[in-house]
């Protein structure tokens, strides 16, 4: 079986100024498999995948791909030799055509003269490939779903002869349907022969597509070929942060009954995006939004917020009515919002870390306009000390961050200003599973203080484990509003799909 | 503004005085001119004055080289430069922003030369640090745009724009031969400047003189695409023309090219400023181009040669007087295909 | 101030060129004085240009705006006013032009919401043309003695234009680096998306970066006028490419976010230090504007490989 081995990299070592990012990483990729990579964000994961497609060259360490020792000295290197990645941002470009995208930088030419006949050809069979020859090769790209996009990423990498496909986070912009769809073609992808590296922090989907694991933990290699059927939850969570988790979410608590209703939407309505929408949240209490992708939640909450303005209805924080579209009557409200694309809408990503925690609460460090400089420090280093941001020091760009630890530092501008109503869009996007139970607990714990929160999330087991109330969304449409506990999983993805033409 | 037309009005009637048309008066040829064909109409006398004196030590500043003309200038200026072996010329880069050429002139100040020739770009802008140089002691010499002060050179040369104007009305009255109904068109430079007003001025009165008039009269801006534009303007406006006096020779080539694809022959045209091209036109007579007016390009060549002689106390050739003028007004000569030969070698490249 | 290490290098290394070469000129007061004098207006425009590049915009009309400014000071009406009067008249038109100016392209870029490139670009046509018409072309000279003598002369042999200079830079740094207006600068232009849903008024914020960068410009026309004593559609010609290469070489990122005065200031210095030491060399002129673009290229070259250590991907 010694020739089943596609791809060994060991003692993979890869320093930047300051950090030693991957610190002796082995991997062994073998043909046809889904070879699974855990670790929890700031791991070395997305390190190591660009050191296996050449974007950066390690310090030390081997990578043998076919039994050749290979040196990877720009992506170009690992393409030849067959390695393509597809990116959580997907780096596609949208004007151009799918035929153009999956040809892009190979184009089938002649003289120098692009054949767009042939191009569109070879696209559509490849396309047909992957099971997906409905996408039409003229369409421009940015026009397509992100999960039609994934296709044409793939389409790609096959179409440079790819024979190991690295896929980060693939299923983070995917409804469940589109996922199963995306199983398929891997599938699909592993009966030629082709090996992929999935990556994801959901771990049923491990089990459901992955053939073996390899653990991340700090730069190195913790664990590696465990069998990602078998291995058991409370393992791999072990393994990832060397620590065993038990539960996730923490327990709720019972509201007062003398709690006030801080949060009161009547009738909100946007054409073509959500209609007639109406919930009250109370101070302590979290309200949750389910729903699938397009159903309308975030741009509800954006809407709250006065990102966006409201064709009809009102929104009204402690009885007193919020003027439609502006964002600063809201915050100054006390209305706070951790938005969905934290690093393009939330944060500055190359400014120091309190810097982004005190960007909305300034004033209240300055005196006629000159910062104090000291009092910010210290109360953005209470905070970060207080939520446990890691690495410590206030000072790193929050580029530098892991996703958890940056949703940290969004939820901590808003503990700053003492908000009443904190908005959260897909809080625990892209943060490994040992970070979000800490996220889940500084959620819980915040609504004990008296916020009322309203969550969104795709993922339905959240919204229901974390949620005091629930609203399931259709279509634009709240569809049934109730508490967390009267309701199961199936019940709500029932709601959600009840009637969706989609099958 | 009154009192500076005032100035204005008293500098104009001093250079009507002393007008001289330098090029007949140069006696102080170098050798090497002499050599290389007939540049100059005839070098008479062999003054004294060149023989190698004092070292001296000039600094030159003009404007960006945007121009053919402007160009031609300070290549002349350090052509002549070369000839004289007691002259060392440090030129500052042509800059069209007044605040970097009079920190230039603070360098030359600082550098303490001995004389400063200079082309303002703003005759007024660079006025007071000119004073300053002459306050330091150091000789300055005015190059064509005149500073507001009369304190701010101790020479100044400049060409003759109303000169031009009228050398080229008397060239085209000459050649209408009393013809009355004769049409007369004009394509101005940048029409707000006062040198452009000047040589409009110039062309009327000449053609005043044997009873004609401007029947049209566009402007351009002193660039081949204005020149153009405007030319393409001028022949849709007029159908019959007899003469056209193009200001500009930089323009002109973008004048000659409308007329080109007018397909138009019936008249013939006057060039001005004077460049090699036009001359060489002129030369092979197979274009419309007749003639041309010279604004010299060798302005800044003589303000070198006259800081030379200020520096090193010497008198001007064929003057009687033992200073050097403290204005000198150039000529505008006509350039035929008679004369062309004459004024080749001097006529700069566009 | 380790990040403008390499600035100052490139300084020292100018001013030992121009020591070897011309000492006995280059290492005058006199000489220094100079080049401060020909930095302290280009240097001034630069500090505005700063926050409107820091903010994540450009502002292509500052040498418009600064010919406006300067013309419309100049003209009689308001030369008559300053001499029945005070220069203060001439000193606040200057200013209020340019911040007019600025406030017309912030508007445009902040809620007409057309590109900066393009919206400042319109202003750089439009008031140069403006400029031309006011002035009829003409250079206005100014009649205004006090005017001239007080910003053209000196305090404590240091003269009034380059302590206009050291002033302007002194606040531009502490308003960028230690008021709450620098850190929603740095905010807008870093992540402008981010910056809104922050609660910070991004429009309004914009509007005000232009505004600087216009009164920057009126002040910058004040000492132009004092320094030629007059005022014309002319001056200010392309201040903007100056201005610009100074801001980005100084480190200062072009697509917004970081900025830094120091780095702005050194980045003046080293144009017109250049320009010095060119000129007392007696080099060829083209090769000066060779030199330049050189630097421009070495200088973000050297920041790029230093931000890339300084920060892990």
């Amino acid at each position: 079986m010694a020739n089943d081995e596609l791809l060994m990299m060991s003692g993979i070592v890869k320093e930047f100024p300051g950090v030693r990012a991957l610190d002796g990483v082995d991997l062994e990729v073998r043909r046809g498999e889904v070879h699974c990579l855990l670790g929890q964000n700031g791991a070395g994961k997305s390190t190591l995948i660009r050191v296996l497609t050449g974007a950066h060259q390690p310090d030390a360490g081997q990578i043998v791909v076919n039994g050749n020792e290979e040196r990877l000295n720009s992506p170009t290197d690992a393409i030849n030799l067959g390695i393509a990645a597809i990116y959580q941002e997907l780096d596609l470009v949208p004007e151009l055509s799918v035929a153009e995208n999956v040809f892009l930088g190979h184009e089938p030419s002649r003289f120098g003269l692009t054949r767009r006949h042939e191009t569109a050809t070879r696209a559509r069979e490849l396309l047909k490939g992957l099971g997906h020859g409905e996408i039409p090769p003229g369409r421009p790209v940015g026009m397509l779903s992100a999960a039609g996009q994934q296709i044409v990423s793939m389409a790609r990498a096959l179409s440079r002869d790819a024979e190991l496909i690295v896929m980060d986070e693939p299923s983070a912009v995917l409804d469940p349907e589109e996922v199963g769809n995306l199983f398929r073609v891997i599938r699909g992808l592993t009966e030629r022969g082709v090996a992929v590296v999935y990556i994801s922090h959901r771990l049923e989907e491990i089990r459901e597509i992955g053939d073996r694991v390899t653990v991340l933990k700090d730069g190195a290699t913790v664990a590696t070929g465990l069998d990602a059927r078998q291995t058991p939850t409370a393992e791999l969570i072990r393994l990832m942060t060397g620590r065993s988790i038990e539960y996730v979410f923490p327990k709720r608590q019972d509201l007062p009954a003398a709690a006030e209703t801080v949060l009161e939407v009547a009738n909100l309505s946007r054409p073509r995006e959500f209609a007639d929408i109406s919930f009250t949240v109370r101070a302590g209490e979290i309200v949750g939004l389910a729903g699938l992708v397009g159903s309308g939640r975030s741009e509800i909450l954006e809407t709250v917020y006065g990102a966006r303005r409201a064709a009809s209805g009102f929104v009204k924080v402690k009885g007193v009515e919020l003027k439609p579209g502006r964002v600063q009557a809201a915050v100054k409200a006390g209305v706070g919002l951790a938005p969905e694309e934290r690093k393009s809408q939330a944060l500055i990503l190359d400014e120091a870390v309190y810097k982004n925690i005190t960007v909305s609460t300034m004033t209240r460090f300055a005196r006629g306009g000159f910062l104090n400089g000291h009092a910010e420090r210290v109360a953005a280093a209470e905070l970060t000390r207080a939520l446990d941001v890691r690495p410590a020091g206030i000072d790193h760009p929050v580029r530098n961050l892991s996703g958890g630890n940056q949703q940290k530092v969004v939820l901590a501008r808003w503990l700053l200003r003492d908000c009443r109503v904190l908005l959260l869009d897909e809080p625990t996007r892209g943060v490994d599973v040992g970070a979000r139970s800490e996220i889940y607990a500084l959620i819980r714990k915040l609504a004990a203080n008296g916020v009322a929160i309203v969550l969104v999330s795709s993922e339905v087991e959240e919204v229901l484990g974390l949620a005091d109330r629930v609203v399931v969304m259709r279509e634009g449409r709240a569809v049934h509003i109730g508490p967390a506990q009267e309701i199961d999983e199936h019940r709500v993805l029932d709601l959600v799909m009840e009637g969706s033409a989609v099958s | 503004m009154s009192a500076r037309s005032a100035r204005f009005l008293k500098t104009a009637t001093l250079a009507g005085l002393t007008s001289l048309a330098l090029i007949a008066c140069t006696s102080n040829t170098p050798e090497a001119k002499k050599t290389d064909g007939n540049a100059t109409q005839a070098a008479a006398g062999s003054g004294s004055n060149d023989a190698p004196g004092q070292k001296v030590k000039i600094g030159f500043s003009a404007p960006a080289a945007d121009h053919g003309w402007m160009g031609a200038i300070t290549k002349a200026t350090q052509a002549e430069a070369k000839k004289y072996s007691d002259i060392e010329l440090i030129v500052a880069e042509g800059t069209n922003d007044v605040n970097l050429q009079i920190s230039q002139v603070e360098t030359f100040i600082n550098q303490k030369v001995d004389a400063i020739v200079l082309l303002p770009f703003d005759g007024a802008a660079l006025t007071p640090v000119a004073i300053k140089a002459m306050e330091a002691g150091i000789t300055v010499v005015n190059v064509d745009r005149e500073f507001d002060s009369t304190f701010a050179a101790r020479t100044t040369i400049l060409g003759d724009n109303k000169g031009m104007g009228i050398s080229a009305g008397t060239y085209v009255c000459q050649e209408m031969k009393g013809k009355k109904d004769a049409v007369i068109a004009e394509i101005a430079g940048i029409d707000s400047l006062p040198l452009t007003q000047a040589r409009s001025q110039g062309f009327k009165e000449a053609l005043a003189d044997c009873g004609l008039k401007v029947n049209n009269r566009v402007a351009a801006e002193f660039t081949v695409e204005s020149g153009e534009k405007a030319a393409a303007n001028l022949l849709q406006a007029a159908p019959k023309i007899d003469a056209i006096w193009n200001h500009d020779d930089d323009q002109g080539v973008g004048v000659m090219a409308a007329i080109k694809n007018s397909g138009r022959k019936e008249f013939f045209v006057v060039g001005g400023a004077g460049s090699a091209n036009v001359m060489r036109d002129i030369k092979a007579g197979n274009t419309l181009l007749k003639a041309t007016v010279i604004y010299p390009s060798t302005q800044g060549a003589d303000g070198v040669r006259l800081a030379r002689l200020l520096v090193q106390k010497k008198a001007l050739g064929d003057l009687v007087e033992v200073e050097v003028p403290r204005l000198v007004q150039l000529y505008a000569p006509v350039v035929t295909k008679d004369n062309v030969d004459q004024y080749l070698p001097t006529a700069f490249e566009s | 101030m380790g990040r403008n290490l390499g600035l100052v290098v490139a300084l020292v290394l100018l001013c030992l060129v121009g020591i070897i070469t011309a000492g006995d000129t280059f290492a005058t007061g006199a000489n220094v004085l100079t080049i401060l004098r020909l930095a302290a207006v280009i240097g001034v425009v630069s500090i505005g240009m700063t926050f409107v590049i820091t903010g994540g915009g450009i502002d292509l009309s500052v040498g418009a705006m600064v010919a406006l400014a300067s013309v419309w000071a100049t003209t009689l009406a308001t030369q008559q006013m300053a001499a029945d009067f005070h220069w203060i008249f001439m000193v606040s038109t200057a200013l209020l032009v340019g911040s007019a100016c600025g406030l017309v392209n912030g508007l445009l870029v902040a809620y007409g919401k057309i590109v900066p490139f393009i919206a400042t670009l319109a202003m750089l046509a439009g008031a140069r043309g403006l400029a031309e018409i006011i002035s009829d072309r003409r250079t206005q000279i100014i009649s205004v003695n006090p005017f001239v003598d007080f910003f053209g002369g000196s305090l404590i042999g240091v003269p009034v234009l380059v302590w206009l200079f050291l002033i302007v830079a002194a606040l531009g740094w502490v308003v960028l680096n230690r008021t709450t207006f620098g850190r929603r600068t740095f905010a807008v232009g870093g992540n402008a998306e981010a910056a809104r849903l922050a609660g910070i008024k991004v429009q309004r914020h914009t509007v005000a970066l232009y505004v600087l960068a216009g009164l920057c410009c009126g002040i910058a026309a004040v000492m132009l006028m004092a320094r030629t004593t007059t005022g014309s559609s002319t001056h200010g010609q392309l201040y903007e490419l100056d201005a610009i290469a100074a801001v980005v070489i100084g480190g200062t990122l072009l697509s917004g976010g970081r900025g830094t005065i120091v780095g702005t200031v050194f980045g003046v210095l080293i144009f017109t230090t250049l320009n010095n030491v060119f000129t007392l060399n007696n080099l060829s002129i083209s090769a000066q504007s060779v030199a330049k673009g050189l630097i421009i290229v070495i200088a973000v070259l050297l920041q790029q490989r230093l931000a890339a250590r300084g920060s892990t991907p």
